[in-house]
């Protein structure tokens, strides 16, 4: 009892502390009852403010507490004189307080890794733009990334390639968010890119694909647009190119391409959502891929995602007269409904797209056909009406899990039937 | 027949009806699947679409599409004329929802917002990220009940609707026995594409008509009004009383 009040008497009044610096956290081992005791005194001394964080109870078990700076020199005196064992667990309590804290607002604002990226919420451009980067930092050996152009606004472009190796292999094509507010095909185009990453050298088929063919994945094909459903307006579909003549901004991307460029579907009014723009591959957005597409000259699938109705659709859209191959597309088309639906139901109708939807000329996918892409498809994603563009955040992970067998269908049949 | 999305498209035009003549945001019906649909050419009047189709529960937000909620199959016609007005359309159908349940639900509704001394307000239902708070839940639903009397009336052959969104909603308090609001709702017409708002003023007691007035504005149409009082006939009298065909 000596001894403490002894010490007690050293000790300057703790002044009530606001941050931790200087606290430490020490593992006290108590070899008997009597240090047990001992231990239960200092806890008695308010003063001292001590924090038990594994309060005293039978010898041999640790007793861990932090210690306030302004108590430290007296609690290690007196279990130095008491001949109690300690150590130190934690030197500095303040630095780790703020290393969380900065790994809080990290994670809030930034993914850190593939791992603690929310998959299940809908991102910004800066996100999904940082996540392809962790993407590639995984595995830099199977994804790359590469700049195909620059948006209207001066955005880079970017798709990822996912390649084993050799030179120009035969390529599979997809892209989401040509439309920027169908918001549920950028966040699915995110969740194949992982599939893709975690997939190789574990799923058999997807390996025996990517050891055949390269997959070329451009997830934000649209990012003027998609910037712009973030910041004003959420309901944005076109780009946002500006036109002398017109005070309406953008022209529908999926109306754009030289197949159709013109005719009826399309519209020549720059104020409309179908505006098909003042010529062919006038967008920056579009004239990228197509320049890839031309110089690459190898690819034999391409499919492009939007939402929403539930629908896989073929050729052509600004056109009645049915495409060469229309028999065999309908039959993949029919193929990977099936797979589709077979996770949660989820039912698909499927057809070209003039005969399954409207007619609309200068899409993607007539182009692509057009090209000699036999293989060419178009999405729409969930759901039938009810949410439409507002897709529910809960729905991301389901739906990008349906969708990427029916991808998984479409990408297997181009493995086994080279053309 | 008719193309597969002509005939879903008729058959959304007759639940459109369906739905604001029911005037119940706990029973709304979205389109499930169509079984069978013929198209009859009418010389000199228009286009004629027999339907038979299921439907779902509008409400029903599985985060899995484990089993949609079919809550039953229609019979319907469409003749979309070639003047206006609207489509004239009739339809039956089988309900298999537990119709006590959901007069229940409405009435409930119905208590809570009469019982409100503060105006009920909401903005951006579904929000960005397609959420909707479960207090503001029937009040959308409301939303999409006088919504469908806007889209049955502006639905052609070639234009067809879905209520995107509700931008805003106040409620006004009053001293009959209505629930009356007032909304801004986002329509998606297709295959323009355009996003149209309408101001939508929905008056409402359960097991009543629904009533409804509207005034919509699009940047590239003419603004369109109209009133609904909830007593339209779906279908046009006189020489249109034929035998439904068999199908």
């Amino acid at each position: 009892m000596r001894g403490l009040l002894v010490f007690a008497a050293l000790l300057a009044t703790a002044a009530s502390r606001e941050t931790f610096v200087g606290n430490q956290v020490l593992r006290i081992v108590a070899a008997d009852e009597a240090d047990v005791e001992k231990v239960k005194e200092l806890e008695e001394l308010q003063d001292l403010q001590l924090d038990f964080w594994q309060e005293p109870g039978s010898p041999e078990v640790p007793i861990d507490v932090r210690v306030p700076f302004a108590s430290l020199q007296a609690v290690k005196a007196f279990l130095e004189f008491n001949r109690i064992r300690y150590s130190i667990l934690i030197d500095d309590v303040q630095m780790l307080v703020d290393e969380e804290a900065t790994q809080m607002i990290r994670h809030h604002f930034m993914p850190q890794t593939l791992e603690t990226f929310n998959y299940a919420s809908y991102h910004t451009l800066e996100e999904i733009y940082e996540f392809m980067d962790l993407l590639v930092e995984a595995n830099p050996n199977l994804v790359s990334k590469i700049q195909i152009g620059n948006t209207y606004e001066g955005r880079p472009i970017y798709v990822l390639k996912f390649s084993t190796g050799g030179t120009k292999r035969p390529a599979i094509w997809l892209d989401t968010g040509i439309h920027s507010r169908e918001w549920i095909t950028q966040a699915s185009g995110v969740l194949f890119a992982k599939k893709i990453l975690d997939g190789y050298g574990q799923d058999p088929s997807l390996t025996s694909i990517l050891d055949k063919l390269d997959i070329f994945l451009e997830i934000v094909t649209n990012p003027d647009g998609f910037a712009f459903t973030h910041t004003k307006n959420r309901m944005w579909r076109k780009t946002r190119s500006v036109r002398a003549g017109s005070s309406c901004i953008g022209v529908d991307p999926n109306r754009n391409w030289d197949a159709g460029f013109g005719g009826a579907g399309s519209s020549s009014n720059p104020c409309s959502e179908t505006y098909r723009g003042p010529f062919a591959h006038s967008e920056s957005e579009v004239k990228a891929i197509v320049d890839f597409v031309k110089s690459h000259g190898n690819i034999k699938a391409f499919i492009s995602i939007h939402s929403y109705t539930q629908l896989l659709l073929y050729p052509y859209g600004y056109t009645r007269t049915q495409a060469a191959d229309h028999q065999e597309l309908d039959q993949i088309a029919k193929a990977a409904v099936t797979a589709l639906s077979s996770l949660y139901g989820t039912s698909y109708r499927y057809g070209s797209i003039i005969t399954a939807i409207y007619q609309a000329s200068g899409g993607t996918i007539d182009w692509t056909y057009n090209q000699g892409i036999k293989y060419s498809f178009t999405f729409e994603l969930r759901d039938t009406g009810r949410y439409g563009f507002l897709l529910p955040a809960n729905q991301i992970i389901p739906t990008a899990e349906e969708t990427w067998l029916a991808l998984m269908t479409i990408m297997e049949y181009t493995r086994d039937h080279p053309y | 027949g008719p193309e597969r999305s002509r005939a879903g498209q008729a058959a959304r035009v007759a639940l459109h009806y369906l739905n604001y003549r029911q005037g119940s945001p706990s029973a709304l019906r979205a389109l499930g699947q169509v079984r069978k649909a013929t198209l009859k050419a009418i010389p000199g009047i228009g286009h004629k679409y027999y339907l038979q189709f299921t439907t779902e529960d509008y409400k029903s937000s599985n985060t899995f599409y484990e089993h949609r909620s079919d809550v039953g199959t229609c019979l319907a016609t469409v003749l979309y004329l070639k003047r206006k007005p609207r489509p004239a359309v009739n339809i039956n159908c089988t309900y298999t929802k537990d119709q006590k349940q959901t007069r229940e639900d409405d009435y409930s509704f119905y208590k809570k917002m009469r019982q409100q001394t503060k105006s009920i307000i909401g903005n951006e239902i579904p929000d960005n990220d397609g959420n909707i708070e479960p207090d503001l839940e029937p009040v959308w639903a409301l939303a999409v009940a006088g919504s469908s009397y806007i889209m049955w009336e502006k639905s052609t052959e070639n234009l067809g609707y879905f209520m995107a969104q509700v931008k805003n909603v106040k409620q006004w308090i009053t001293k009959d026995d209505s629930t009356d609001f007032d909304y801004t709702v986002i329509l998606h017409e297709i295959p323009t594409q355009e996003m149209i708002s309408c101001h939508l003023r929905v008056i409402w007691i359960p097991g009543h008509p629904l009533k409804v007035k509207y005034f919509c504005l699009s940047e590239n149409q003419s603004s369109e009004s109209g009133e609904g009082s909830g007593i339209e006939s779906g279908s046009t009298t006189g020489i249109f009383n034929e035998k439904e065909a068999n199908f």
